[in-house]
């Protein structure tokens, strides 16, 4: 092989790699990647049975009911719609009522219960999920850092 | 007073910086001597200066000076002596000052150690890194100052995050830290040699062992964080993916590139231009990496500023240093000469595919980290890119980089023989599918990747361990001519192989842990039992408990096999209360190099308790392989070849050898 | 002084080690070349050695050879070729020396001026709590220790409860009033504290918590005016407009003409009866007003401790006004003993023993207080 022979087969190489790469990854995202919503987006958005999403929000106070004892249920509100969501497994260690939470699983075709395979409360006692803060805050429920006074 | 001379030598710290960032790189130009070893005196006064301040800081958390903003929010009088000290970079603000430390040390590194390189060179690679020290000082002593003041002084500080009071904790900053700022000085070299438009032999010597040493200090720094999140968070996983993880993940993948190009460079004065690239990409991502942490830009326990002018000042900082290496890059790379050829098959030709392949995976996870945030920036749509991601991108892009790695070695430089290579590794093909399929038989199973991912593992052990035989003679040669051939190879010889095997352990590790780990989350009552991994665990009850600074209540665990007691676990949750902050802390035991793993969860109704309990098989071959890994660079690191002959040989007696390792 | 001197220290010697290298007179820079031929012979002799052991063949040990004798030759051509090297020139140094002295002095100063707090000390604990002086929220933290470890001291919470809430820490404030009057009994000035602390959390309102303490402390001194007041106030925000109406008149007759309070209670007899609306906010009379509260929230550190430095000293001179204040006496003592002023506390037992001798009831009643706080009793007749 020449040495313009040489260079031309290894960019060719590196060319075919690079395509590959990019094709692998845009197939990863139409297939890997969860869109966030809060509860009241879901009256809107029409999201199909089976499709990950992300569901963020406040644990509603009085909501949290254990069932056989790893199954829990809950409802994930943003004051302004409710989600009742299922999750078998242990719930984080800062998963309280009244605190901010991200759940990621599916909705069950035929009913609108959703069911999480992860709970998120990250670990920081002043954590709220950024993306449920801003989205909290862009519809005026105010977030106090403190828990309720005495 | 004390204090505020250590604020007081931060300062002078930067009019000293900006006296080395300007007056050297003038030496140089006007090749005036004088000028340019200024550079020497003022990155040893500079880091002198700094660990002085260092020190002060560290001497207020020590003394528990509440009069210290910074030694209040995050200290506590009654926090042990260790976690006082690691408080000093348990926080924004005295991380940063570690980060500039760790900068100016490496500094005085060149300044001290580089007496035989170039004088031009050397007064360039320090003048740059004089920028990027101002760069970060002013940062620090106009956003994140630690020294400001707090009149009067509180009587008693915030604390620590409990979480974050751990000795993992303690050691995971400094280590992360030296790696991403060791490739500094990687980006200063090919800052300088783009200035001077030329690039000699002595550059590829010299940035071979800064590479080394800052990716082996990157090594241990992801490989502590990894274990520190799967023993402390008790979510039994090793590595998420999470955008903090990826910022110190894709400097070590793209210094991992670089060190492997830097060997071409050294070798056969080939892929010079590449070089100077990826040696310009490294350190951006690491920049990257710090912006992303520091800015407050991603919700994590990492991210300590929410303060948007820091955010700013660090986007500012990335603009100017990556947009310029790269400008610089464009207009003068030309003028570097392109150095030797090489068919596609041969040494060279391997190292440029681990180039592709490294290179490629960088940029997906660049991709998946930064796409949400582009993305939510556009059309404020708000996605998250998680594992299944980048495992199905990176797990396949890397693949037939593992295939390729026991080939690489054994390759003869310019031009290779495949076939030969293939013939030659043929053994430890055979020996990773034996292993692998009689690690899948033992395990009843499993999906059939896994065969395939073990022998992987073994074959990469094995090829790393043929290209050590080969080159001593074993087989070929009397037994004590091989021995006396081994013991001869250059140590650089015996790191690759020690890498390479080490990939191939943590590439096991992470294989058997995905395909046969079995999770299983029970309600549990007192004297119940549950079989995990060839084990019995019997639940004895609940016990509740206090240390210094928390409550705990403690679920206690026999564990039999076949009937026999063999040990016992304590698996509790613990309530910090200065923060009113629960944590678990998840039992462990390790059984060879695989490990039994319980948290526990709520508990319910007559001393009954949700328990979650892991068998993790081989887990512990993902961190021991990261073991070998360093294992390599060192040996590698002490290799005396690296070492740069001194043109004034004769002039000074003694060589002074390069590395910070030695 | 000594701080600047260092100051001044440190920036020379800087300056000197910048300099040094400018003086030397140098020797001429070796061309850059000359190392690429060092690091040349270093690959051609590992190349002989790697042949000697064996690891690479003849042949290829011969191309490696050509081919790095090929670059070694180049290197020399270029070394040879090389300009010869410019040494040091004066006007250029002279620059760079005027550069760093004016640079060092000019950067650090400014900067630091801007950013530092020169002149403030370090104050590591230890020390702090070996020599407390004034320094009120070490005396604080003593306290709520002394407090941690002996919860029934009542005098301890009766001290700290203003003091809390001064410091604008109106919880902490609430319990402390809260245990005072559990342990010490219900006083017009501890039940009216509490209250005012439950209406400063409410944000001004008088809560009904708040309005039983007050009737509990009127029922105790039925002149308390603070009682009278806030209770008062309470009528007028649940609307009972004729009540409050009557409830602060009641007050501006019972009250002395010149009191600092009646202007505040006019105002408010004035909006209740139509008048023009004015300064809204109440003031219990002989107590910060809710402006004075807010204004202590609003405060620096260092005001706020004027403020309570300025509450012991006021009980202070009010005693060496009318010292015939047994209880007044006893409570010095206890604030000088919580606070950890021993000296002082010894101090006012003395004075003490001038109006209330240690025979008489009281001063014995004030002896015992100070034997059971391990005050120094000197003035004890054996």
């Amino acid at each position: 092989m020449t040495r313009k022979q040489k260079r031309l087969a290894i960019i060719g190489g590196g060319v075919g790699f690079l395509t590959m790469a990019i094709l692998l990854v845009m197939f990863a995202f139409s297939q890997a990647i969860a869109y966030f919503y809060v509860p009241s987006d879901l009256a809107k958005a029409d999201v199909p049975p089976g499709t990950r999403i992300r569901l963020g929000g406040l644990v509603e106070a009085g909501s949290v009911k254990r069932g056989d004892g790893k199954t829990v249920t809950f409802t994930v509100t943003d004051t302004l719609g409710q989600v009742p969501v299922t999750y078998t497994g242990i719930l984080p260690d800062l998963f309280r009522e009244g605190q901010g939470v991200v759940t990621e699983g599916t909705f069950v075709a035929g009913s609108s219960v959703f069911v999480a395979d992860s709970v998120l409360a990250k670990h920081d006692e002043t954590y709220m999920p950024k993306d449920v803060a801003d989205r909290l805050k862009a519809q005026g429920v105010e977030l106090s850092g403190k828990e309720t006074v005495r | 007073m004390i204090i505020e001379l250590g604020h007081y030598a931060l300062v002078l710290a930067l009019a000293t910086a900006f006296v080395q960032a300007a007056l050297p790189i003038l030496g140089a130009r006007l090749n005036d001597r004088a000028l340019m070893e200024l550079a020497s005196s003022a990155a040893v006064a500079c880091f002198l200066l700094v660990a002085f301040a260092f020190a002060v800081l560290t001497f207020a958390y020590v003394t528990s000076d509440f009069s210290v903003r910074n030694v209040w929010e995050n200290s506590h009088s009654l926090k042990p002596l260790i976690y006082k000290i690691s408080g000093v970079w348990g926080n924004h603000e005295g991380s940063m000052l570690l980060w500039l430390l760790i900068l100016v040390f490496f500094s005085a590194l060149v300044a001290t150690f580089g007496r035989n390189l170039p004088e031009t060179l050397k007064a360039n690679v320090l003048a740059v890194q004089a920028w990027i020290a101002v760069a970060f000082t002013l940062f620090i002593l106009l956003t994140s100052n630690p020294f400001a003041r707090l009149i009067p002084a509180p009587g008693e500080g915030k604390d620590l995050n409990p979480i974050l009071q751990d000795v993992g904790l303690a050691i995971h900053p400094p280590l992360l830290y030296l790696g991403y700022v060791g490739f500094s000085v990687c980006f200063s070299f090919a800052i300088a040699a783009l200035i001077e438009g030329r690039i000699d032999a002595a550059w590829a010597r010299w940035v071979r062992p800064w590479t080394l040493a800052a990716w082996t200090f990157l090594t241990a720094g992801i490989s502590m964080g990894s274990y520190w999140a799967y023993y402390e968070l008790g979510w039994g996983g090793w590595w998420f993916w999470d955008p903090v993880e990826n910022a110190s993940f894709m400097p070590w993948l793209a210094g991992t590139a670089l060190l492997h190009s830097a060997l071409v460079m050294e070798k056969r004065e080939a892929l010079k231009i590449w070089t100077v690239l990826l040696a310009i990409m490294t350190f951006s991502l690491s920049l990257l990496g710090t912006f992303l942490v520091r800015s407050g830009v991603l919700t994590s326990v990492h991210a300590f500023a929410t303060d948007p002018t820091r955010g700013i000042f660090i986007l500012a900082i990335l603009v100017f240093f990556i947009g310029g290496a790269f400008s610089l890059f464009a207009f003068r790379a030309s003028r570097l000469k392109a150095g030797g050829i090489f068919a596609p098959i041969s040494r060279e030709g391997a190292l440029v595919f681990n180039n592709l392949i490294l290179t490629t995976a960088t940029a997906t996870v660049l991709t998946g980290t930064l796409y949400p945030l582009v993305l939510e920036a556009l059309t404020g749509d708000k996605i998250s890119v998680g594992p299944p991601f980048f495992n199905m991108t990176f797990g396949l892009l890397m693949l037939p980089l593992l295939f390729a790695v026991p080939f690489g070695p054994l390759l003869a430089w310019k031009r290779g023989d495949l076939m030969g290579v293939a013939q030659r590794l043929f053994a430890a093909v055979a020996v990773g599918l034996v292993v692998g399929s009689g690690y899948y038989y033992a395990m009843n199973g499993g999906p059939i990747l896994a065969l395939f991912g073990i022998a992987l593992g073994v074959y990469m052990i094995g090829g790393s361990l043929t290209d050590l035989a080969l080159r001593s003679g074993l087989g070929k040669v009397a037994g004590n001519v091989a021995w006396r051939r081994f013991s001869g190879l250059p140590r650089s010889a015996f790191g690759t192989a020690l890498a390479h095997i080490g990939l191939g352990v943590t590439l096991i590790g992470i294989v058997a842990v995905t395909a046969f780990e079995t999770e299983t989350v029970v309600e549990m009552k007192p004297g119940m039992t549950v079989d995990a991994g060839g084990y019995t665990l019997r639940f004895d009850g609940m016990r509740n408990g206090s240390g210094p600074n928390y409550s705990e209540e403690s679920g206690h665990f026999t564990i039999s096999s076949g009937g026999v007691v063999v040990t016992d676990i304590w698996s509790s949750k613990r309530l910090y209360q200065a923060r009113r902050m629960p944590t678990t802390e998840a039992g462990i035991r390790t059984f060879g190099l695989s490990q039994l793993y319980v948290s526990l969860g709520d508990q319910i109704s007559e001393g009954g308790i949700v328990v979650r309990i892991w068998w993790k098989p081989m887990i512990l071959c993902i961190w021991g392989g990261t073991l070998f890994m360093m294992a390599g660079g060192f040996v590698s690191l002490s290799d005396r070849r690296l070492r740069v002959g001194a043109p004034t040989r004769a002039k000074r007696p003694k060589t002074i050898p390069v590395g910070a390792a030695e | 002084m000594l701080f600047w001197i260092l100051v001044a220290t440190l920036t020379a010697a800087v300056a000197v080690m910048l300099i040094l290298p400018l003086l030397r007179a140098a020797a001429p820079a070796s061309s850059p070349h000359s190392h690429d031929i060092e690091v040349y012979r270093d690959q051609l002799d590992e190349l002989t050695r790697d042949q000697e052991s064996g690891l690479i063949s003849g042949d290829d040990a011969e191309l490696a050879r050509a081919e790095v004798a090929r670059r070694l030759l180049a290197a020399g051509e270029i070394d040879r070729a090389a300009e010869p090297v410019a040494t040091t020139r004066r006007g250029v140094n002279i620059v760079a020396q005027a550069f760093v002295l004016l640079c060092l002095p000019a950067i650090g100063l400014c900067l630091y001026l801007f950013t530092g707090s020169p002149g403030v000390p370090a104050q590591p604990l230890a020390a702090r709590l070996a020599d407390p002086g004034a320094d009120i929220n070490i005396l604080i933290a003593r306290a709520e220790n002394h407090l941690a470890q002996n919860p029934n001291d009542g005098a301890g919470w009766d001290v700290l409860a203003p003091i809390y809430m001064r410091n604008g820490r109106v919880e902490e404030a609430v319990a402390a009033y809260d245990s005072a009057v559990r342990l010490l009994g219900p006083t017009p000035a501890r039940l009216g504290g509490y209250a005012e602390a439950l209406i400063t959390l409410s944000g001004g309102l008088v809560t009904t918590e708040a309005q039983s303490a007050l009737r509990r402390s009127l029922a105790i001194d039925p002149n308390d005016p603070r009682s009278e007041f806030y209770l008062a106030l309470g009528l007028k925000q649940e609307g009972k407009k004729d009540e409050a109406l009557a409830a602060f008149n009641r007050l501006v007759a019972r009250s002395p003409a010149d009191a600092p309070w009646v202007p505040l209670v006019k105002q408010h007899v004035a909006e209740l009866s139509g008048g023009a609306a004015g300064n809204v906010a109440g003031a219990a009379p002989g107590n910060p007003s809710a402006d004075d509260i807010a204004a202590a929230q609003d405060m620096s550190a260092g005001d706020r401790q004027e403020m309570i430095r300025g509450m012991v000293e006021s009980l202070a001179s009010r005693l060496k006004e009318d010292p015939a204040n047994a209880e007044g006496w006893a409570r010095l003592i206890r604030s000088h003993v919580v606070l950890d002023q021993r000296d002082q506390a010894a101090a006012a037992l003395k004075e003490s023993q001038k109006t209330f001798p240690a025979d008489g009831e009281q001063g014995k009643q004030l002896l015992a207080l100070a034997r059971e706080l391990g005050i120094a009793t000197d003035g004890e007749t054996q």
